[in-house]
C-alpha cells in the first residue's frame, strides 16, 4: 500500500506571540514542530506500511525551512520525502494550498493508494485542506478517523460525526483526515535523526516542477485573503445570582434596569 | 560567527526534550525516593540510540556530533539528574575511550554492545586513597603470561551495579620514580570481580554507583586498551571530553530549576501579588537565566571546538567549573524561591539541589578544573 501524507510545520504554540501593533504572530525565534496531528497521521502511515507493506512518501508545502520537518518525518522511518517550495506558492489560502499538494500527489509515481492528512493544523485550524485535495483528487474522503482497518480492497474506517459514531467502508484509492486516538507518534532513534539530516535527500519541487503557472497558487491563486488577524477581546465573566427566587427576581430586574435593558414600565408589568 | 543550533540539532534538542517529559520526568522522583535505577526506560533508551551518542553507525551508534551529545545530555538531566549521569558517563568516558583507544577486535567485541545499551560501561579511577590526586591509585596490574592479574578497590563507581563493561585504571609499574598506570576493559562477569552495595547518596540517588573490588582477577591482554603505561593520556583525554557531559548535566538540572521556578512565581501570591510581580524576584530570575545563558554558550564552545578537532582542554575546564558552578547557584536560588514548599519533598526543586552538588565535585573537582585552567594560562 503506497501511503502520502501531507504535513505542515506550524509555530510551537507555547512559544507563540503576537505583534499587537501588526497584529500578526511573530514568528522569529518561535520553535517549529509537525502540526499534530500530521504526525498522528504520519504514524498511523508507517504503521500501515510496516504491516502491509508498500511505501509512506510525506509532502510538505513550505519555506526552506519545512525541510526540517519532512527531515524528521524521514527519521520517523518515511521512504520519501517532498518539498513543495516556491516564492510563488506565498500567500496561499487552503484552496490555492491544496491545489499544490493535489498536483504534487498526482505527480507521485506510483499513485498513492491512500492520502493520509491530520484533520486540522493547530495554527490556522480550518480543517480545509485535506477535503479540498481529495475533492481535486476525486478521492473519496472521511474525516476525523480515529480508526483505521484493512480489507482486501477497501478500508474500514470510525469517524466520530455530530456525536454518532460512523463506520464507513472506503474504496480505495481514498483520502482520510485522522484525528487524535488513532495513533501515537513513536519516538525517535537518535541515530536516525542524525541519518535523515546527513546522508537521506529530500526532493524539490516548485513551480515548474509540478508545471502550474504563478496565477493558479500562491495568493493570485486564492480564493480569499486574510482582512484582519486579532486576537478577541478578553469575554466579561457572567455574574452567578444566588438565593431564594422571588429575591433572584428582584435583583435580576435591579441589575436589568440598572443596564437600560429594562425600563420601569417593563419592570412592573 | 554562528550561535544558534543547526536545525539537526534543535530537533534532536525536541526529540530529546519529548522523550525525557514523557517517560523520564513521571520516573524521576521515584526514582530518587527509592534509589532504584529504572532497567525498563534504560532498555528504552537503548533501542533509541542513547547509549551510543557519539559512536559511530557503525559500531551501532548515533554517530552525533559532540554539540548534540551536550543538547542530549543537558534535556536528560533536565528530566532526571541519575539518568543524565548514566547516560554521560557511559557515553563520553567509558565508551568513547574504547573507540579512540581501541583497537578493531575491541571496539567490535566491547563497543559495539555498549553503543547498543547491553552493556552500561563505568570509568573506573577513584579509589579509597585516590581521589583528586588520581596518580595516587594503588590497584595493581601484575603481568602473568599472556594477561594480566588485577588486585585493588575502586569506590564511586558510578553506573557500577549495573554495568557489564568496566574500564579499570590499574599500576603497571609501581616504582616510585616511574609510576605508570594502564587502563583495562573488565567484564563484570569476570572471576575476581566483585561489586559492593550501593552508595547511599546525597543526590542521584537513581543511579546506582557502588565500589567494584578485583581479587586475583585475571584479564587476557587483549583487554589492555591501548599501551602499557598509557593510562594516564588516556585519562586526561578521555576526562577533557567527559568534563563537557558533566557541564552539561549541570546545565539541565539549572534549567529544570529555572522552569520550576518561574512557574512557581507565577502562580504563589503574597502580600496581594505574584511573586514574579516583586522586583526582587524578577532581579533573582534573570540572574538565573543570565547564569544558564552563560553556561550553555560555554558548553557549546568546547563542544564545537572537540567537535572540530581543536585543543579544548582549558574550554572544556572552564565549562565544567562555570556550568557546575551555576548548577548549584541556581538551584539553590529556586529553592529558596519555593520557600517552606522548597524544603518538602512535594516539590522537585530539593532534588535538583542534592543532584546539583556532586557536578562541583565528580570527573575532576572545581578546583582542579581552576589548575587545568590556571596551567592553560601560565604555560610557557
Amino acid at each position: 500500500m503506497n501511503i502520502a501524507v501531507c504535513i505542515k510545520q506550524v509555530p510551537d504554540i507555547p512559544t507563540i506571540r503576537m505583534d499587537r501593533e501588526r497584529m500578526t504572530v511573530i514568528r522569529e525565534g518561535v520553535e517549529s514542530v509537525i502540526n499534530p496531528l500530521d504526525g498522528v497521521a504520519l504514524e498511523a502511515a508507517l504503521g500501515l506500511r510496516d504491516t502491509w507493506g508498500g511505501n509512506v512518501t510525506v509532502l510538505s508545502m513550505g519555506p526552506p525551512q519545512s525541510e526540517e520537518a519532512l527531515r524528521e518525518a524521514l527519521a520517523r522511518g518515511a521512504d520519501q520525502a517532498v518539498l513543495l517550495t516556491s516564492p510563488a506558492f506565498a500567500g496561499a489560502d487552503t484552496l490555492s494550498t491544496s491545489h499544490v499538494l493535489a498536483t504534487a500527489i498526482a505527480r507521485l509515481n506510483p499513485c498513492p493508494d491512500l492520502v493520509l492528512c491530520g484533520r486540522q493544523t493547530i495554527d490556522s485550524d480550518t480543517g480545509h485542506v485535506g477535503p479540498q485535495i481529495a475533492e481535486e483528487l476525486d478521492f473519496p474522503q472521511v474525516c476525523g478517523v480515529h480508526e483505521i482497518h484493512v480489507e482486501t480492497d477497501a478500508l474500514v474506517v470510525k469517524q466520530v460525526s455530530d456525536g454518532f459514531l460512523n463506520t464507513l467502508r472506503v474504496s480505495m484509492p481514498a483520502l482520510l483526515t485522522v484525528s487524535q486516538g488513532l495513533s501515537v507518534p513513536r519516538h525517535i532513534p537518535l541515530g536516525d535523526l542524525e541519518r535523515a539530516f546527513s546522508d537521506r535527500k529530500v526532493i524539490r519541487w516548485g513551480l515548474e516542477d509540478l508545471g502550474l503557472q504563478a496565477e493558479e497558487v500562491g495568493l493570485m491563486g486564492s480564493a480569499t485573503r486574510v482582512w484582519r488577524l486579532y486576537t478577541p477581546p478578553p469575554r466579561r465573566r457572567g455574574e452567578i445570582l444566588s438565593g431564594p427566587p422571588h429575591r433572584l427576581v428582584e435583583h435580576l430586574i435591579t441589575m436589568l434596569e440598572a443596564m437600560g435593558i429594562l425600563d420601569e414600565e417593563d419592570a412592573n408589568g | 560567527m554562528h550561535l544558534e543550533l543547526s536545525m539537526k540539532q534543535a530537533v534532536i534538542r525536541r526529540t530529546v526534550r519529548k522523550f525525557a517529559e514523557e517517560r523520564l520526568s513521571p520516573a524521576a522522583g521515584e526514582m530518587d525516593a527509592t534509589a532504584r535505577f529504572p532497567l525498563e526506560i534504560a532498555g528504552e533508551m537503548a533501542d533509541l540510540h542513547y547509549f551510543g551518542l557519539e559512536i559511530p553507525a557503525e559500531y551501532g551508534g548515533a554517530g552525533l556530533d559532540t554539540v548534540s551529545y551536550a543538547v542530549v545530555i543537558e534535556e536528560i538531566s533536565r528530566a532526571s539528574g541519575a539518568m543524565g549521569l548514566c547516560v554521560c558517563v557511559h557515553n563520553s568516558v567509558s565508551a568513547y575511550p574504547i573507540y579512540e583507544f581501541g583497537n578493531e577486535d575491541q571496539r567490535r567485541g566491547f563497543l559495539v554492545p555498549m553503543a547498543k545499551g547491553q552493556k552500561i560501561g563505568t570509568f573506573c579511577l577513584t579509589e579509597p586513597n585516590a581521589g583528586s590526586d588520581a596518580s595516587a591509585l594503588e590497584t595493581i596490574a601484575t603481568r602473568d603470561g599472556d594477561g594480566y592479574v588485577l588486585n585493588g578497590n575502586k569506590i564511586f563507581v558510578t553506573n557500577g551495579a549495573v554495568s557489564g563493561t568496566n574500564l579499570i585504571f590499574a599500576l603497571t609499574n609501581p616504582a616510585p620514580e616511574r609510576r605508570e598506570f594502564t587502563v583495562f576493559i573488565v567484564e563484570s562477569d569476570r572471576d575476581g570481580l566483585e561489586k559492593g552495595p550501593i552508595e547511599d547518596l546525597m543526590g542521584m540517588r537513581g543511579n546506582p554507583v557502588c565500589p567494584i573490588m578485583l581479587s586475583d582477577c585475571r584479564v587476557p591482554e587483549k583487554n589492555r586498551l591501548g599501551g602499557e603505561g598509557e593510562g594516564m593520556k588516556i585519562a586526561l583525554s578521555t576526562l577533557n571530553g567527559g568534563r563537557i557531559g558533566i557541564a552539561s548535566q549541570a546545565l539541565g538540572i539549572a534549567q529544570a530549576s529555572l522552569d520550576v521556578s518561574i512557574k512557581y512565581a507565577r502562580e504563589r501570591r503574597q502580600f496581594g501579588q505574584s511573586l514574579s510581580d516583586f522586583d526582587a524576584v524578577k532581579g533573582v530570575l534573570a540572574d538565573m537565566a543570565t547564569k544558564i545563558d552563560a553556561a550553555r554558550l560555554l558548553i557549546y564552545r568546547a563542544s564545537y571546538l572537540r567537535a572540530k578537532g581543536l585543543d579544548h582542554g582549558k574550554e572544556s575546564a572552564t565549562a565544567k567549573l562555570y556550568a557546575a558552578g551555576v548548577g548549584v547557584e541556581v538551584s539553590r536560588a529556586g529553592l529558596q524561591m519555593h520557600g517552606g514548599y522548597g524544603y518538602t519533598k512535594a516539590y522537585p526543586i530539593e532534588r535538583y539541589y542534592r543532584d546539583a552538588k556532586v557536578c562541583e565535585i565528580y570527573e575532576g573537582t572545581s578546583e582542579v578544573q581552576r589548575i587545568v585552567i590556571a596551567r592553560h594560562l601560565t604555560k610557557k
